[in-house]
């Protein structure tokens, strides 16, 4: 049954992995962490995300130039930073961006279409989320070509930041048409939220912009992408080092191990957990 | 399994060898009884919430509300609670009295079991911090909420949140039972990865405090929301896990299958360690 998945390959070789029981039970434990990792961040992600940036992505008349455009990428950039730090620097996995973001996206959608249209009845149009899918791309490739994480915290992070509204704008530039409602102008995307009546959302509660005496106002897009890119870069390095600590290999000593029948293990192995200090040094070589 | 042979140099004292089967067989039963169980619950709580959400949740104050929502309420309460105790009172009590002495094929399928429960943690993670998360987005939208146990909030506070705590910290008491490594030191990372969700329980309690008495309205990235992210950050010691499930598992394969020339793999790196060595 396993026949395809244990065919030998140069990963497997170099690592000495040899018999089929152990090239079985390397290959069991890939299958389980990936897809373990699919759950995990999409509930991790999802939730960290939802609830510093979830209001601009469930509705399209939050989705606005300014408020939008800036806390999006600069509160998503904090998985993908942190996701990179562990899969590139212990594994050289370089798609780590792309696919804590892909979770997120698909655990956004399955609420999307079963909670807020299939339960309580909202178009599409009125809650489909955002991507982040280009820039986290970007992101993955300038580390995998930089190999590089203060680089990538530079440009990648700044790809991740300005990409974001226009990439999003192919699905965006539809609710920005101009429409004549009871002598107001209103954005199509203002008239979807007047028209599907959300309980706990007024109007003044939209965080939106709405122009100050300071603005020039052709620019709030491009302005609040350059300042989302430049705080993304911030977040990048603060994230990628929360990343890095995450991955750390800690262990304390257990005080129960005489209670729990282990009175005679060693000792020795308590705070790397790995090996006796002799072994290790005869694995290093 | 035979079918390999032509492909990887082995000695045929090492074809009979089953380990590799029972390490797929020890994560895959966990993981798929777990997940179709838990899959079949929470699609029988959406159907639940689809139908009598609409017809007696609209109005906690009448008596079909209590009826329908409020008997549900408090049965997770008293249910979940002793389904926690029970299980982990099980593992507890069934725990391996001689570690010391593991064969180490065995301590690989352990490993591979633990990755199983591991993946119903995070499965059910998922559901807790992403769906019935988002879908109370959506509950808010609907109603002006007249009280705290609201169809969405019976759903994610007081039957997603408990289910993980219990399937978290029974992944973290089989590997404290059933592992040497695991037994041996306390690993920080999985304290982290089962304790920092559990705190988002308590959490709640300030949160529904500052609804009731600050802010009514909904605007979901409320300041009052912020120690659930902080809480949930913590999924993310679960790199930290992986890499020890990892570099435990390339030990225990080691010692299954013989002597390190076999086994080229290098030991942890001294950025992996370095923190530990201070401690």
């Amino acid at each position: 049954m396993f026949s395809l998945i244990n065919r030998s390959d140069p990963v497997l070789e170099a690592a000495g992995l040899r018999t089929p029981a152990a090239i079985s039970s390397s290959r069991a434990f890939d299958i389980v962490i990936a897809t373990l990792a699919i759950f995990l961040m999409a509930g991790s992600f999802h939730i960290h995300f939802m609830l510093l940036a979830g209001d601009w992505d469930f509705w399209v008349d939050w989705k606005d130039r300014q408020f939008w455009v800036s806390i999006t990428p600069i509160v998503a950039i904090v998985f993908p930073a942190a996701a990179q730090a562990w899969l590139w620097r212990m594994f050289r996995v370089p798609f780590g961006a792309t696919f804590v973001v892909l979770c997120l996206i698909l655990a956004e959608w399955v609420s999307r279409i079963f909670a807020f249209h299939g339960w309580v009845y909202f178009p599409y149009s009125l809650v489909w989320p955002a991507t982040l899918l280009p820039g986290a791309i970007v992101l993955d490739m300038v580390l995998l070509l930089t190999r590089s994480w203060l680089f990538t915290g530079i440009f990648g992070a700044w790809a991740f930041g300005l990409m974001f509204y226009p990439s999003n704008w192919p699905m965006l530039a539809a609710y920005r048409v101009p429409a004549e409602h009871m002598g107001q102008m209103a954005t199509v995307g203002d008239l979807i939220g007047y028209h599907f009546i959300r309980s706990a959302t007024p109007e003044y509660l939209r965080y939106i912009e709405r122009g100050t005496l300071r603005t020039f106002g052709g620019e709030s897009a491009l302005i609040a992408s350059f300042f989302a890119a430049f705080m993304c870069s911030m977040v990048y390095f603060l994230f990628w080092h929360v990343g890095v600590l995450a991955s750390k290999i800690h262990y304390l000593p257990n005080q129960m191990k005489k209670f729990m029948g282990m009175g005679g293990m060693k000792e020795t192995d308590t705070f790397t957990g790995h090996q006796v200090p002799s072994e290790l040094e005869g694995a290093r070589s | 399994m035979t079918t390999s042979s032509n492909d990887v140099r082995a000695p045929a004292s090492d074809l009979s060898d089953d380990t590799g089967d029972r390490a797929w067989k020890a994560w895959l039963k966990p993981s798929i009884i777990g997940v179709a169980l838990i899959s079949v619950m929470y699609i029988a709580v959406l159907q639940y919430q689809d139908i009598m959400g609409w017809k007696y949740g609209l109005d906690s104050t009448s008596a079909e509300f209590d009826k329908y929502w409020m008997t549900l309420f408090w049965s997770q309460i008293i249910i979940l609670p002793v389904a926690a105790v029970a299980i982990w009172a099980f593992l507890w009590f069934t725990r391996d009295r001689d570690l010391s002495n593991l064969d180490p094929k065995e301590e690989v399928v352990r490993y591979l079991r633990l990755l199983g429960l591991i993946l119903l943690y995070t499965f059910c993670i998922y559901w807790a911090a992403s769906y019935f998360a988002e879908q109370d987005g959506s509950w808010h939208q609907t109603v002006v909420r007249d009280t705290s146990i609201t169809p969405s909030h019976i759903a994610i506070f007081y039957l997603s949140f408990p289910v993980y705590i219990i399937a978290g910290v029974s992944a973290f008491l089989y590997a404290m039972t059933r592992l040497p490594k695991f037994a041996n030191g306390i690993s920080i990372p999985f304290a982290l990865a089962v304790t920092g969700p559990f705190m988002i329980l308590p959490n709640v309690g300030l949160n529904e405090w500052g609804h009731a008495f600050w802010i009514m309205e909904e605007w979901f990235t409320a300041p009052l929301h912020w120690g659930f992210v902080v809480f949930g950050w913590s999924a993310l010691a679960l790199f930290g896990l992986a890499s020890q499930i990892g570099l435990g598992i390339i030990d225990a394969l080691k010692r299954a299958y013989g002597d390190a020339e076999d086994f080229r793999i290098p030991g942890p790196t001294d950025d992996m360690l370095e923190y530990s060595h201070e401690m």
